[in-house]
């Protein structure tokens, strides 16, 4: 008798799984971020996820993922733990709002535009890291809408994305910059000096939105990692993400980060954020890179941190 | 058989797995039993398969069949049950074992949705510093400071009483009500409240009373009378320091499960802004048994009017309740005079007037005299009021002149209709009305407000955020407007440039977060034109007024004592404009430039020179004033009893420590984000 109703569960369980379709079930991030500033040697940890002038999060919320990464531009700064940078701030802003639900999925313009704004609410002011330097930031934000399966992104300035699929980038952003080394970004001007300073609108940021697949990999990143390391090598290092088994050597990597692994299925995402000074930049000594790096899933946590870091390191 | 299948798998609500064991278990005894009949070997033979095969092969494909179909029932809902996610805004605590029938269950929630609320720091549309912020878990506790994610309300203190723009307080408001603002929050589910946590971040202490609603505000049928319970009352207190705390208060039991929170707040003796992060509401599922065993005691000073209703009152009143005495009279009370008699009875509050008129005749006489009620305040009561309250009082109230019914007729407890009938009973000699947060208004009560109150001189209408822009063109005819409050409401620019044209004596007007008006320049523009004697103005958080707008404004009206442009961020100060405002306005007393971070130097030395009279200033935010001009400013302007001076990057607090010391007489504040 029991083994009648276990076969009539074995036979129920058949059709079911036969009749379901896995892609009804929601699509969500494997991802990770991790990052270095341009004082990595020196071996100051950073909080939060503040990299030097470069900030990102990683936020989720009941219909989509969201990932976003900025860049501080301006001047050649001291440097010092400032919390209260705009770049940082505009991410930490961005993710509150995903947090709590303050936004359409579909318009990752719209979470820019409304966290901007929001930096003007606060009583005291974001202060610049230099007195002479601007409170201004690039911005790239991607949005993974959970049940569409969509990407919705919004880049403004010289960051961006790389979708790869299968070994081939199939999807790429563009740059957006008004003349070399100005690149398109978010600025409050500091009251003095309102109408002289660069600023661009919220709603200048490019977006496009596609669709997605289980296994692809999403590289987002600030002009850092993009100046330094050709389309190429970028593809190489992840071709080993998807061979190499779980290591947790760490001893190339000076801080670890938040790691938020979600072991659920889902398009993995890697968010990789770098700034550095072109070599031959008069400013500085030598070139140096700062960036933040965000990994894809717990396993290929160690391996990929220290071989994109080896390879970013050998170009200076 | 085959029909018990059949009703064990339609019937039944929750699906577990003691259940289908139980089925199984039950299927098995019964085909045992049916299977005596025909193999009477069966028993013998324990729990096996009959040797008879014939009626088991007919029976064999059913068995699966309704096994794979009951299967699927079961996993459809236990699925159903593990997709639904909470969002982390509640976690049931169990005590006692899983088998055992939980005896108590502790259910701790945050705040879901934040529904009302009487005023907010921040504007619309933002998360800073608005009270939404409230719902959810805490952001910034345990830290303490002046945070962003925080819930704040637009005042504190007294300085706005102080103001002349807010009108004369009302008589009779009974001794134990201090509300000054509320708000309410909605939580996930109906519990029965056994404590209630509101964590403060800054400047704790202004929570006055905890009230909990019988009405469920996400159920779909709302129930026919909605009941108010005060949880916990307490009185304004001093608030010691301004660190976070988290604030437990004992709460009573109550009736009834609640899932609808009102916090009402008197910040009066606060040093600045108080600022809320979450509220946790424990309670219990079921009615917890003690309840029975225990009467509640009932503490008169606690309560606050939970006795009769006013409606049951005023219903008495008209009833003839007197019998008559030849003999006995009423002493030598008759032997009064009517006048003093009255001069007793105006010191009582409404409620007691009305209990008061049950007793005999002569207080009824005098409990219905009109002259009673010439002023009424029914603020206080605004949980008890309905259309029969304000039906039985409309005979009392023909020579009514200053009306206050701010907060009352939420939730249906009035209607438009009766509102209106009572307007046009007892409006015509109105000269005062406050209707703050009333949502029952609609534009037929405005109507109606316009059509009966030719005399209304002051008219509060802020927070009514329900009411229809079109609603607002009916003030235009109350052309005898001295004092007008739109904050937080949504008229639009069009009403307001009639009202202003056709009431030329305004003198106090608020248009604080209207975010309906599109061009502030031409609203202040026609003020300067039409309302020479408007006294006091405040446009907090209007975003575009311009230097243009505010220069034709000071030079137009020139008696401008109050003037409010909080994070009127477009002003720039390089052009001048703070200047021409100080030069302009030698009767300024208020002036608040709150966020507007290109306040400088030379901005403070004009109005030191300028405006003596100068007893509220605020320039939060800006880092261009320096210490040397703030002292010249408090040498000049003697009678300045509040500066804030906070977020001012070049004024430290050693210097704020100095100026304290050298100014005794000025409260400057100097927040901080630790």
């Amino acid at each position: 008798m029991l083994s009648v109703l276990s076969y009539g569960r074995l036979v129920a369980r058949a059709v079911i799984g036969g009749l379901s379709q896995t892609d009804s079930r929601d699509y969500s991030l494997v991802s990770a971020s991790f990052g270095f500033g341009k004082d990595f040697r020196k071996g100051i940890l950073k909080k939060g996820m503040c990299y030097g002038d470069d900030a990102c999060f990683i936020a989720r919320h009941r219909s989509a993922d969201v990932l976003g990464v900025a860049d501080g531009v301006g001047g050649w700064r001291d440097y010092g733990v400032d919390p209260s940078q705009f770049s940082g701030t505009l991410m930490r802003t961005c993710e509150r709002l995903v947090k709590e639900g303050r936004f359409v999925p579909s318009s990752p313009v719209g979470i820019l535009t409304t966290s901007y704004y929001e930096l003007l609410q606060n009583k005291d002011e974001i202060k610049p890291r230099a007195e002479m330097s601007h409170r201004s930031s690039t911005a790239c934000i991607v949005v993974l809408d959970r049940e569409s399966h969509q990407l919705h992104t919004a880049n403004l300035g010289d960051s961006g994305f790389l979708v790869v699929r299968g070994g081939e980038v199939v999807h790429r952003s563009d740059e957006q910059q008004h003349y070399f080394n100005t690149p398109f970004q978010l600025s409050i001007a500091p009251p003095e000096a309102v109408g002289s300073v660069l600023s661009d609108s919220p709603e200048a940021a490019d977006s496009s939105s596609f669709d997605v697949q289980l296994g692809d990999i999403i590289l987002t990143a600030t002009d850092g990692l993009f100046d330094n390391m050709p389309d190429y090598m970028i593809l190489q290092e992840l071709k080993k993400l998807k061979e190499e088994s779980l290591m947790t050597s760490l001893s190339c990597c000076q801080s670890l980060p938040s790691t938020q692994t979600n072991p659920r299925k889902g398009c993995t995402m890697l968010l990789l954020s770098s700034s550095s000074r072109p070599p031959d930049c008069s400013c500085s000594p030598a070139g140096r890179i700062e960036g933040c790096l965000s990994l894809v899933s717990s396993w290929e946590f160690g391996n990929l941190t220290c071989s994109l870091f080896s390879s970013a390191l050998k170009r200076l | 058989m085959f029909t018990f299948c059949v009703n064990s798998v339609n019937s039944g609500d929750s699906a577990s797995t003691d259940r289908s064991h139980r089925w199984i278990e039950s299927t098995e005894y019964a085909q045992r039993s049916t299977q005596t009949q025909r193999c009477t070997s069966w028993t013998r033979r324990g729990l096996r398969f009959p040797t008879q095969t014939q009626p088991c092969c007919s029976m064999f494909p059913m068995l699966t069949l309704l096994s794979m179909f009951y299967y699927i029932c079961l996993r459809r809902r236990s699925r159903s049950g593990t997709r639904s996610e909470s969002l982390g805004s509640r976690r049931a605590v169990e005590l006692g074992q899983r088998s055992a029938l939980p005896v108590t269950v502790e259910v701790e929630q945050y705040g879901k949705e934040v529904l009302d609320f009487s005023s907010h720091y921040g504007s619309e549309n933002s998360m800073s510093y608005t009270m939404w912020n409230l719902a959810g878990v805490p952001n910034v506790y345990p830290s303490s400071g002046d945070f962003t994610q925080t819930a704040v309300f637009r005042t504190y203190g007294n300085w706005w009483e102080k103001c002349t723009s807010s009108g004369p307080s009302f008589r009779r408001t009974p001794p134990n009500f201090h509300s000054q603002d509320y708000l309410e929050l909605a939580f996930e589910e109906p519990v029965y409240p056994t404590a209630v946590e509101v964590l403060e971040t800054y400047h704790p202490g202004a929570i006055i009373r905890i009230l909990a609603c019988s009405l469920n505000p996400f159920s779909q049928n709302p129930p026919a009378d909605v009941r108010w319970e005060v949880l916990w009352t307490g009185k304004p207190c001093k608030s010691l320091s301004p660190q976070a705390r988290q604030f437990s208060p004992g709460i009573r039991q109550i009736s009834f499960p609640t899932n609808l929170l009102r916090l009402e707040i008197n910040s009066s003796l606060l040093e600045y802004y108080t600022e809320l992060d979450a509220v946790i509401l424990r309670g219990v599922r079921e009615r917890p048994i003690l309840a029975l065993y225990k009467i509640p005691v009932i503490d008169i000073n606690e309560l606050s009017d939970s006795e009769e209703e006013i409606s049951d009152a005023g219903g008495l009143c008209c009833r003839s309740t007197v019998e008559h005495r030849h003999v006995l009279g009423n002493g030598f009370f008759d032997r009064l005079p009517y006048e003093l008699i009255q001069l007793i009875l105006s010191h009582l509050p409404i409620p007691d007037m009305c209990r008061l008129a049950q007793t005999c005749k002569l207080f009824h006489k005098h409990c219905s005299d009109p002259l009673q009620y010439i002023q009424l305040s029914l603020q206080p009561y605004w949980a008890r009021l309905t259309d029969t309250s304000l039906c039985h009082l409309q005979s009392r109230c023909a020579l009514l002149q200053r009306l206050n019914m701010s907060w009352t007729g939420n939730r249906g407890a009035l209607t438009p209709a009766g509102f209106c009938s009572f307007m046009s009973a007892c409006g015509v000699s109105l000269v005062c009305l406050e209707l703050s947060c009333c949502h029952f208004l609609t534009e037929a009560c405005l109507e109606v407000i316009a059509q009966t109150c030719s005399c209304l001189q002051e008219l509060n209408l802020a927070s009514c955020d329900r009411l229809q822009p079109q609603a607002f063109n009916h003030i235009a005819k109350i052309t005898s407007l001295r004092r007008l409050v739109l904050y937080r409401t949504k008229v639009e620019q069009s009403a307001v440039l009639s009202i202003l044209t056709f009431c030329p004596e305004l003198q106090h007007l608020n248009l604080g977060s209207c975010v309906m008006i599109e061009d502030y320049d031409v609203v202040v523009g026609m003020l300067s034109a039409r309302c020479r004697s408007l006294r006091s103005l405040d446009l907090w958080r209007c975003r575009n007024l311009s230097e243009r707008g505010l220069v034709e404004l000071v030079s137009g009206c020139r008696l401008l004592e109050e003037l409010d442009l909080g994070w009127c961020s477009t002003l720039q100060s390089s052009s001048g404009c703070f200047q021409q405002l100080a030069r302009s306005l030698p009767r300024l007393r208020k002036l608040f430039l709150t966020a507007n971070r290109t306040v400088c130097d030379s901005d403070l030395e004009e109005l030191a020179a300028h405006c003596n009279a100068l007893q509220h200033l605020d320039i939060l935010g800006t880092r261009m004033v320096g210490p040397a001009s703030l002292r010249k400013l408090l040498q000049s302007c003697p009678q300045l009893k509040l500066l804030d001076v906070s977020f001012c990057s070049q004024i430290d607090s050693r210097f704020v420590q100095e100026l304290t010391s050298l100014f005794p007489n000025v409260s400057i504040k100097k927040s901080f984000t630790q």
